[in-house]
């Protein structure tokens, strides 16, 4: 029982970041840009989230600091592929392989010096019981994460600006005819993107790991992309795919702690485990007959107005 | 003043060739200025990391060292990013590649013969090419995006790389280090130039740049990638198979990372060691990029990223410039790089402000 | 009572052309108002200025009087002016309803927007189910939403651009009923066309382009469709030459029960198709598009294959061969979509003669590609069909879309296939072009091919082809000889089930 709440405790933290970046990422691809860069933006949230909770100690700060340093990186890319029409694929991967090496060099002289982790949002005494642990107990990311899942469902299928975006993912061309401003929107929700991924690696180090270690967010960011894809861009089976990975990341934590049975498979298997995970569940997504419909139209394409 | 975008009738090809060079200068001089601002020695940086390896003869062993894998895994990446497959884990076939080679090196461990090497050499294609396979297969069956699996393989062949020398393939006197033992002789790549550290891996880089130029600018297979990645339906059309092409580019790309891997560890390592995936494959994209996906600038393109990996080292020794600023120089390339792109078909032009008029 | 609609002196300059030039005309209330010229005259550009999509370089817009900026489309739509597309501004996975609320500038609430949609299709007889994905409707319905948002703001000025080059003549006859609704209740109507006998049937006057310069405005009823036509074109009209009493030989191309599967959400397959063509028979598909006709040219390729014998050349089966392997065979195929389908934009031209023609021509020896033979060949298209390029090496996208597709036309027809099939040969090319793709198209016949051409434009089957057949949700109709068939018979063909399940799919408000 204790064991089996304990799973669900780590499962729900490990989650919650790939859960932030997997929704930032959504909203950006329904406005039909794709942007690759999660896993970089992740990393410069990361030390900037890092950074800030070392030297104040104010988680909310730091995560406020990752959530603007993945704005700022998210600008490069909506400069280069907004502005510029750069190729978004060849620029998502130049911004993560930019963060890696931004977040490796603002880290480098921060390695092994411990942050403290965040704490839990409610007052004490709701988690004292078990079960008020699993459901109370945790600190405030996990929370919002929640939140964000039903308010991007809101916007996006509810609110006028929503349907505004999703015109743009669909059909840039006729969005602009009509006279909405294709560019203006697609900053935004990249923008929105980038806050996302930020606050996403700023959870690295406030939620799962107390320090900073290179290339932390171990290509969560990736895993992140690939669940828009599993979640058909709808936001609720994100929080379903989310959870899965949660429980594989989790599996692995425990077979490298001996945890019994588990342990009788070789912990690189373990490690390997997320990756392949994500390959399996391409796959399966592949083989449901609507897996591609549900694709924003527009995604990936540069747009420049034909008149 | 304001400034407009207008389109060319023609692509430039001065821009095509003009944006790269103009890239590295920029990247030079921006990054001179921000590591500068935030408190390092910018030019410093700029001429160790730039210059240093060009000027010191002592380190041209070491360029044509680190050039060599990027050359030869950017070279099969121009040939897939040709024809829009979006392979991204060349890093996970360079270790396949470096993997397969070690168990061949293991398998005829204190053997002799000319013919292993060229077994390795052979065991390492196919492996980068056997785990190319995999999100070729994946795409053309089930139209799973390569991207994303071709890097979650990468992701794992680390793991199988800590797996088996931790394990398996553990060296007996290694004295508990996770390390395959050192290659015999036989498996050892040769030095060509005596007394440094030059060995056959680098010429054969230049050879698998110009055959592969050839082979893009003249031949149907060069046709057929370019064609399908500038218009896949037309590709159709003209009666190019796109999943054919598909399979092709992912196992011409793996293959050559699978070489590079395989080169890598008979050569600089002699040996399987946690440290071999060196990133090479993920700098080859910029390599492909900043090349123009042409085989011959691929060629110059890897010479200057190792350049930036050799001036890194040296930038750390003289002036302590943390090795990650290595990083960001070479996607700042690449940022410039993307940047410029606008130019080839389009031209800036100034435009004369109008008097603005009040509106309905 | 001044004019609704006063445009004076526009100009507007485009790299290497010009687009309007001096363009004076003016619109009354209540009018209908034919803007008439080629394509490529200069029309769409005038009316995106006057929507506010573009803006002049120079010139006066006057609107009902005054003289007024337009900065963009919102700021028409607040001055009163609706616009219909010919390209139709539509997201496919969104609904009716959604579709128009993007169109509204105004906020209003989905239950009140809809409960207006509602009113404004009963009134004018315009049917849809405004919970419908956007995807499943017909082209004909797709127009119709966009007349609904255009309506739904009290539009002063409705303008039309080229409405009717997607619907069957029935369709025609509904549209200018509401376009003739319209013009009584005082709303002016901007009717852009090429099309002459619709203009004399619908508008009031005619202001028409020719190069971007104004020609005349004259009143359509006065005039003949021959005297318009003179006035759009300039030079006299030249006539397809072709020897009366031509006898066919034998057949040659041969489909029978041809069908294709479901190959995207949107996609209409071709289902059962039959048909035969003779050497020297060019044969017409007529219908609306989006009714298979796309599916019929990749089937006929090669593009999509097909069962053995569903496709024969002199009773050999080709149907599991790809595009290369009928190409030997001599069944060359020319796509609708010219830049991205039949040409390579980024490709010079001598590249994209060797897209199809490598090895007709042997211009591969061995894997390699003889660069020179490509060139050589080039060179005679461009010399042949009278392409405007400056040589081989140009690239396909820098040339007009005429000479782009007598560039394609003629590396086809110049590789003398024995059965040719072209979809829409003439869309969107000067009627100059478009006389000298269809007279080299009578020619290739004369010489004994079989040619299949699918069209949307009925004068053009009528005038090319020696028999024709509609195609209707994939179905083909029977062939007839050209001269035995009325336009009427060939509408009902085109509309036949289509408008019937449209009626019933429609909810009546």
């Amino acid at each position: 029982m204790d064991l089996t709440l304990a799973i669900i405790v780590t499962v729900v933290g490990a989650s919650t970041p790939i859960l932030i970046a997997a929704l930032g990422e959504l909203v950006v691809e329904r406005a039909g840009v794709l942007n690759l860069g999660v896993e970089g933006m992740m990393l410069i949230g990361a030390i900037a989230g890092f950074v800030v909770q070392f030297h104040t100690g104010n988680p909310y700060l730091a995560l406020l600091s990752g959530a603007a340093a993945g704005t700022a990186a998210s600008l490069i890319f909506g400069f280069l592929t907004l502005s510029l029409s750069a190729n978004q694929t060849a620029t998502g991967l130049a911004l993560t392989i930019f963060g890696t090496g931004f977040s490796a060099l603002a880290g480098s002289s921060y390695s092994a010096r411990p942050v403290t982790l965040m704490q839990p949002l409610l007052p004490e005494q709701l988690a004292d019981h078990p079960i008020g642990r699993v459901i109370f107990g945790y600190s405030f990311p996990v929370y919002f994460a929640f939140v964000m899942v039903v308010a991007v469902r809101y916007f996006l299928h509810s609110t006028r600006a929503g349907l505004i975006l999703r015109a743009v993912g669909e059909n840039d061309q006729s969005a602009h005819s009509i006279g909405y401003s294709v560019i203006g929107v697609r900053y935004l929700a990249v923008m929105f993107g980038g806050a996302m991924a930020g606050i996403a690696g700023a959870c690295f180090p406030l939620l799962l790991t107390p320090q900073w270690a290179e290339r932390m967010t171990a290509g969560r960011g990736w895993i992140a992309v690939a669940l828009v894809v599993f979640a058909s861009w709808r936001p609720l089976r994100l929080l379903a795919g989310a959870y899965l990975f949660g429980l594989v990341m989790t599996m692995e934590l425990y077979a490298k702690a001996g945890g019994g049975v588990l342990s009788v498979i070789p912990s690189e298997l373990w490690a390997a485990l997320p990756y392949l995970a994500t390959i399996v569940v391409l796959v399966l997504i592949s083989l449901r007959r609507d897996a591609t419909t549900n694709a924003p139209a527009c995604l990936g394409k540069p747009f420049l107005p034909t008149n | 003043m304001q400034f407009r975008l207008e389109k060319r009738r023609e692509p430039s090809q001065f821009m095509l060739y003009a944006t790269p060079v103009a890239a590295v200068a920029l990247t030079m001089i921006v990054g001179a200025i921000i590591f500068s601002l935030i408190g390092y020695d910018g030019v410093g940086a700029v001429r160790e990391i730039f210059l240093t390896p060009l000027t010191n003869a002592y380190k041209w062993q070491d360029l044509g060292v680190k050039a060599a894998p990027l050359i030869i895994i950017g070279v099969g990446l121009s040939i897939a990013y040709r024809a829009n497959v979006w392979n991204i884990g060349a890093e996970g076939q360079y270790v396949i590649g470096g993997l397969a080679g070690t168990g061949i090196a293991l398998l005829t461990y204190g053997m002799t013969g000319w013919w292993i090497l060229p077994l390795m050499v052979l065991a390492g294609m196919l492996g980068g090419m056997a785990y190319a396979a995999i999100p070729a297969l994946l795409r053309t069956r089930l139209n799973v995006n390569e991207i994303l699996t071709s890097l979650m393989l990468t992701y794992a062949s680390v793991q199988l790389i800590y797996y088996l020398i931790r394990a398996p393939w553990k060296d007996p006197m290694g004295m508990g280090f996770p390390q395959t033992r050192l290659f015999s002789e036989a498996a050892r790549l040769p030095f060509i130039i005596p007394g440094t550290i030059v060995h056959l891996g680098v010429p054969i880089a230049v050879v698998v740049g110009l055959v592969a130029w050839f082979i893009m600018t003249r031949s149907v297979f060069g046709y057929r990638m370019r064609v399908v990645g500038a218009a896949p339906h037309a590709a159709r059309y003209g009666g190019f198979s796109e999943h054919k092409t598909i399979w092709l580019a992912l196992l011409v790309s793996g293959a050559l990372a699978g070489l590079a891997g395989v080169l890598e560890v008979a050569g600089p390592f002699q040996r399987m060691v946690p440290g071999f995936p060196t990133n090479y494959g993920f700098t080859a994209i910029i390599v492909a990029f900043l090349g123009r996906l042409n085989p011959l600038g691929v060629i110059v393109a890897g010479v200057v990223l190792a350049i930036t990996f050799v001036g890194g080292e040296v930038a750390q020794t003289t002036i302590g410039l943390p090795n990650a600023a290595t990083g960001i120089f070479q996607a700042m390339m690449l940022f410039f790089l993307l940047a410029g792109d606008i130019l080839i078909k389009y031209r800036v032009r100034r435009v004369v402000p109008q008097p603005s008029q009040g509106a309905a | 009572m001044p004019y609704r609609l006063e445009l004076t002196g526009i100009t507007k300059r485009f790299p290497g052309v010009l687009a309007n030039d001096n363009v004076t005309f003016a619109v009354k209330p209540g009018e209908i108002h034919a803007l008439l010229g080629e394509n490529g005259a200069g029309k769409s550009t005038l009316v995106k200025m006057i929507y506010g999509i573009m803006q002049p370089d120079a010139g006066e817009i006057r609107w009902d009087g005054a003289p007024v900026v337009v900065p963009n489309p919102k700021a028409a739509r607040k001055l009163g002016i609706g616009m219909v597309f010919q390209h139709f501004s539509l997201f496919e996975a969104l609904t009716v309803l959604e579709n128009i609320a993007l169109g509204m500038d105004a906020k209003i609430p989905s239950r009140e927007l809809e409960a207006r949609i509602r009113d404004v299709m009963t009134q004018y007889g315009l049917l849809l189910d405004p919970h419908r994905t956007v995807a499943t409707l017909s082209v004909g319905e797709r127009q119709r939403i966009e007349i609904v948002r255009a309506l739904l703001v009290d539009p002063k000025l409705l303008i039309m651009d080229e409405p009717t080059s997607v619907l069957t003549p029935q369709e025609v006859e509904q549209l200018f009923d509401v376009l003739r609704k319209l013009a009584a209740e005082g709303c002016s109507i901007l009717y852009i066309s090429h099309k002459l006998y619709e203009i004399k049937a619908l508008c009031d006057s005619a202001t028409i382009l020719r190069g971007g310069k104004l020609v005349d405005t004259c009143d359509p009823k006065q005039e003949t469709s021959r005297s318009m036509a003179e006035k759009m074109i300039g030079a006299g009209l030249k006539d397809i030459v072709r020897l009366e009493g031509r006898s066919f030989g034998q057949n040659k191309l041969a489909v029978s029960h041809l069908s294709t599967q479901k190959a995207g959400h949107f996609d209409v397959p071709v289902d059962d198709v039959s048909f035969t063509v003779r050497a020297g028979e060019i044969f017409g598909v007529a219908g609306v598009a989006g009714n298979g006709q796309n599916a019929l040219l990749d089937a006929l390729s090669g593009e999509i294959r097909s069962d053995k014998d569903a496709i024969a050349i002199d009773g050999h089966g080709l149907g599991l061969l790809d595009t290369t392997g009928r190409r030997k065979r001599g069944l060359c195929a020319v796509p609708e979509e010219r830049n991205g389908h039949a040409a390579v934009g980024d490709f010079s031209l001598s590249d994209n003669s060797v897209l199809t023609a490598r090895d007709r021509l042997g211009m591969v020896v061995m894997g390699l590609i003889n660069s020179g033979a490509a060139r050589t060949y080039t060179g005679k298209v461009i010399a042949d069909f009278a392409v405007k390029a400056l040589g081989p090496a140009s690239t396909a996208g820098s040339l007009s879309g005429g000479n782009l597709q007598k560039y394609i036309m003629g590396r086809e027809i110049l590789q003398k296939p024995s059965v040719l099939v072209v979809s829409q040969p003439t869309w969107g090319v000067d009627a100059g072009a478009a006389a000298a793709i269809h007279q080299a198209l009578v020619d290739l016949a004369a010489a004994g091919s079989a040619i299949v051409v699918i069209s949307q434009d009925l004068d053009e089957l009528r005038a090319l082809c020696d028999t024709l057949a509609v195609i209707n949700m994939g179905r083909l109709s029977p062939a007839r000889p050209t001269k035995e068939v009325s336009v009427e018979e060939i509408g009902l063909l085109m509309g036949g089930v289509h408008g019937a399940t449209e009626a019933q799919d429609a909810i009546p408000a």
